[in-house]
Parts: structure tokens; C-alpha cells; sequence
């Protein structure tokens, strides 16, 4: 069942940006910004961790999952540093990802071209 | 303002292309093609450059000329600081005016080429423009890596290179006018839809070389606008009925449409665009129908959105312009 879910969590994710990428003049920069920023949003009463632990990898996949992630490392380091935490945690679980694509990024830009 | 020219003439033109134009309708009517973007270059900035010197030497070889006879280089491209026009310039090593109004590089080059002719300040002028996709997509529109889908209405930057020798000794194709455009402001902001912003520019410019030279539509064979693509066609035909009430539906055309078959090529969208764009069609297409006198009096639009990346992020309005120059077969 979780894998249904996930498909389908996943899937209205991308219609929804589609729907708006096809009927407003928002470009993928905005679309992209608005799920983060809903994926944050949705840390409040750890509701997005409820989500992830409903569908799953559908939920960790989407770029919300990045917003959700911003702000609950955030949150955690808070609780501990108070203010400064903010900012000090913000990273914390998003770091690897990060790190990964710059990383990769580089690694094939070396053997690679840019292609149309 | 429209200036009236009687003794300048097109002696020879040179088309390269890339990929996508060679697998258009008019793939048989340039001079060189490559299936390659990079054009056995390292980069695509350098892949430009080749391609504009390459339409050089084509339009001097078909003159049995050296780099050395050019009088004055003219040229333009849609790269920052027109550094294509500028590397291309190096090797020439003749007098050189750098030029830019986006897609309506090529008829300001002709434009200015042929005052100094008309005035014998000089016997012969090299005009020249290139554009690459890849270029443009990188620099000013969505690179690869970005990997976004465009909207039907975004035009495709055309690969290529294309050059015209001009020169006050008589041949058979006149060039008898040209008409210099003024910056219009439609109040568009999305370069998604050059079309529509260009549009009232082709119109505006259409509209004053008429009155300037008490001519009619159909004083003309044909008439062709630079780059407005399909939407920016129609609503050209729409705003001269209601604007101007002229009719153009008769015997206008888009060189956007022309250089694709838009059907078929799902990628190019709404049309070609670029200032090689309107060059490639005239010189592979019309200018040798005129030659075959299939064609006797062409009037030539071309159409350049103005703007940069950072003005339409700082919200400002995208600009157009349009110059338009007349031709005709020597008879």
C-alpha cells in the first residue's frame, strides 16, 4: 500500500506544478521556491514527517522534502542553541545532498560536454 | 525615416547552418551545414565565430575576392558585447563597425553598409551576422542543466552564419531602400513571447516606409517579416487591418516559419529566431528566387526584441524594433 501511496503523493506533487507552470507565467524558478517553501511550512506540528512516514520515499523524493528538511534542522539545533541554532542547523540534514551535487556536478563536468 | 539608395547593389551572400536548419524545408539551399552544434570547435561561443567566418569566406569565394578587398566589415550577434562579430573581425583586418539590435542586426548592417556606399566613402562593404542556439539558451533564455519546458509561444535561437558582399558596382539584385525603425514599448515583459512585443515594431516600420515612399502593399511581390514566429504573424496581419487598415494578408510571410517546418520540428515552437534567422532565409531562399526572377520587389523586416537578462529580471519591459530595407531585380 505504501508504495501506492507514494505514487500518488509524489505524482500530485508534479501536477500541481505542472497545472500552474501551464496556466500562470511562473517559471520553473518559482515553482520550484513555492514547494520549498510549502514543504517548510508544512514541518509545523511535524506534519510533512507524518506524510513521509505514510507514503514514504514519494514524499522525500519532490523538492518539498528539501524545504521540510531547511526547516527541521533548524528547529532541532534551535532547541537546543536557541537563536544562533537557527542558523547553525539549517544545513544539518541537507548538507549531504548539497555536498553530492556539487560534487557530482564537477566529477562530470570533467568528462562530459554540454549537449542540446 | 526612409532613405532612398541608386547605386547599391548585392554581389554575393554565404549561409551556414546547423543542425536543426538543415533538417528544416530549406535544408538544400545553403551553401555549408553541420550535423555537430560544436562545429568541430571546444566551445559553442567558438562554434559562432566558425560559422560567421565560414559564411565569409563562401560569400568571397563566390567573387573570386581575398579578405584583403573588403573596403568596410559590418557585423553583429546576439552574444554579450558581440564577441563572436569581434573574434570574426580579427582575422579579417579591415575597418570594422561592431552593430546590435537583436534580430534586427542584419538590416541595420545592410542599412548603414549602403549609406557609405551611396556616398562612394566606400566601394564595398561585408555585412555579417551569426546566432547559435546553444549560445543563447545558455547566456539569456534556459540553458540545458536548467531543464525546463519552454511555453508554445518562445521562439528558437537559429544556428548559423550568414554573409552579404555589397559593393556600388551594378549587379543583378538592387537594393533600393531601407527604412531605420524606432524603438517601440508594447509593455510585455515576458521573453517568452518575443512575437507579440515585435509585432507593432514590423507594423510601425511597415506603415512609415510606405508613406515615406507613397507606396502600397502591393507594390511589392512579397513582404517578410525577421523573426515574429506564428503567433507574432497573425497578430502583425490583425494589428495593420486595425491599426493602419492595411491588408497583408495577401503576400507577407515570417522567415521564422519558413526556415522550419514547425510541425514537424516540435522544438522550434512558435518559430526561428535570431539575427542569422531572417539572414539564412533571405539568402538561401529569397534572394535566389529573385535571381531566378521568380521574385522582383521584396521588402525585407526585420524584427529585434531589445533587452537584457538583467533588465527583465529588474521587471523592465522587453523593447522591439524593426528596419526594413527594399529590393529589387535589376532588370
Amino acid at each position: 500500500m505504501i508504495y501506492f501511496y507514494s505514487f500518488l503523493f509524489c505524482g500530485t506533487v508534479c501536477l500541481i506544478g505542472q497545472i500552474i507552470l501551464d496556466n500562470t507565467k511562473l517559471t520553473p524558478g518559482h515553482i520550484t521556491s513555492m514547494f520549498v517553501v510549502l514543504g517548510s511550512f508544512l514541518d509545523v506540528f511535524n506534519i510533512y514527517d507524518k506524510i513521509v512516514q505514510t507514503v514514504g520515499g514519494g514524499a522525500m523524493v519532490p523538492i518539498t522534502s528539501f524545504g521540510h528538511l531547511l526547516s527541521h534542522g533548524a528547529m532541532i539545533k534551535a532547541n537546543d542553541l536557541g537563536l544562533v541554532g537557527l542558523a547553525m542547523g539549517m544545513f544539518d540534514f541537507t548538507a549531504s545532498g548539497i555536498t553530492s551535487a556539487i560534487f557530482f556536478a564537477f566529477v562530470f563536468s570533467l568528462f562530459f560536454k554540454p549537449r542540446n | 525615416m526612409t532613405i532612398k539608395y541608386h547605386n547599391v547593389y548585392l554581389h554575393s551572400v554565404g549561409t551556414v547552418v546547423g543542425p536543426y536548419e538543415h533538417s528544416g524545408p530549406l535544408a538544400r539551399r545553403f551553401d555549408r551545414f553541420y550535423d555537430d552544434l560544436y562545429m568541430n570547435e571546444l566551445t559553442f561561443e567558438r562554434a559562432e565565430v566558425h560559422l560567421m567566418r565560414e559564411s565569409i569566406q563562401i560569400t568571397l569565394d563566390k567573387l573570386n575576392k581575398k579578405k584583403k578587398d573588403v573596403n568596410l566589415f559590418i557585423a553583429g550577434d546576439l552574444q554579450n558585447q558581440i564577441a563572436s562579430s569581434c573574434y570574426t573581425a580579427r582575422e579579417l583586418s579591415c575597418p570594422f563597425i561592431g552593430i546590435f539590435s537583436a534580430c534586427a542586426t542584419n538590416v541595420e548592417g545592410i542599412i548603414l553598409a549602403a549609406n557609405m556606399l551611396e556616398n562612394k566613402q566606400v566601394n564595398n562593404a561585408l555585412v555579417s551576422v551569426s546566432s547559435h542556439n546553444m549560445v543563447s539558451e545558455r547566456q539569456f533564455r534556459n540553458p540545458t542543466e536548467y531543464g525546463a519546458p519552454k511555453p508554445e509561444s518562445a521562439t528558437f535561437t537559429s544556428t548559423g552564419g550568414a554573409s552579404c558582399f555589397l559593393a556600388n558596382e551594378k549587379s543583378e539584385i538592387k537594393i533600393t531602400s531601407g527604412t531605420i525603425g524606432r524603438v517601440i514599448d508594447m509593455d510585455q515583459t515576458d521573453t517568452n513571447n518575443m512575437g507579440a512585443c515585435m509585432a507593432a515594431a514590423a507594423g510601425d516600420t511597415i506603415y512609415h516606409h510606405l508613406v515615406d515612399l507613397k507606396k502600397k502593399v502591393s507594390d511589392y511581390d512579397l513582404i517578410v517579416t525577421g523573426d515574429l514566429g506564428k503567433y507574432g504573424k497573425d497578430i502583425l496581419i490583425e494589428y495593420m487591418q486595425k491599426e493602419y487598415r492595411i491588408d497583408l494578408s495577401q503576400n507577407y510571410n515570417d522567415c521564422g516559419i519558413i526556415l522550419y517546418d514547425t510541425n514537424v520540428q516540435k522544438e522550434i515552437q512558435a518559430g526561428g529566431s535570431g539575427p542569422v534567422c531572417s539572414a539564412l532565409v533571405m539568402y538561401g531562399d529569397i534572394i535566389p528566387k529573385m535571381q531566378r526572377k521568380e521574385l522582383k520587389k521584396v521588402l525585407y523586416v526585420a524584427t529585434g526584441a531589445l533587452f537584457n537578462p538583467t533588465t527583465v529580471f529588474q521587471k523592465e519591459n522587453v523593447l522591439s524594433i524593426a528596419h526594413a530595407i527594399s529590393l529589387e531585380v535589376v532588370e
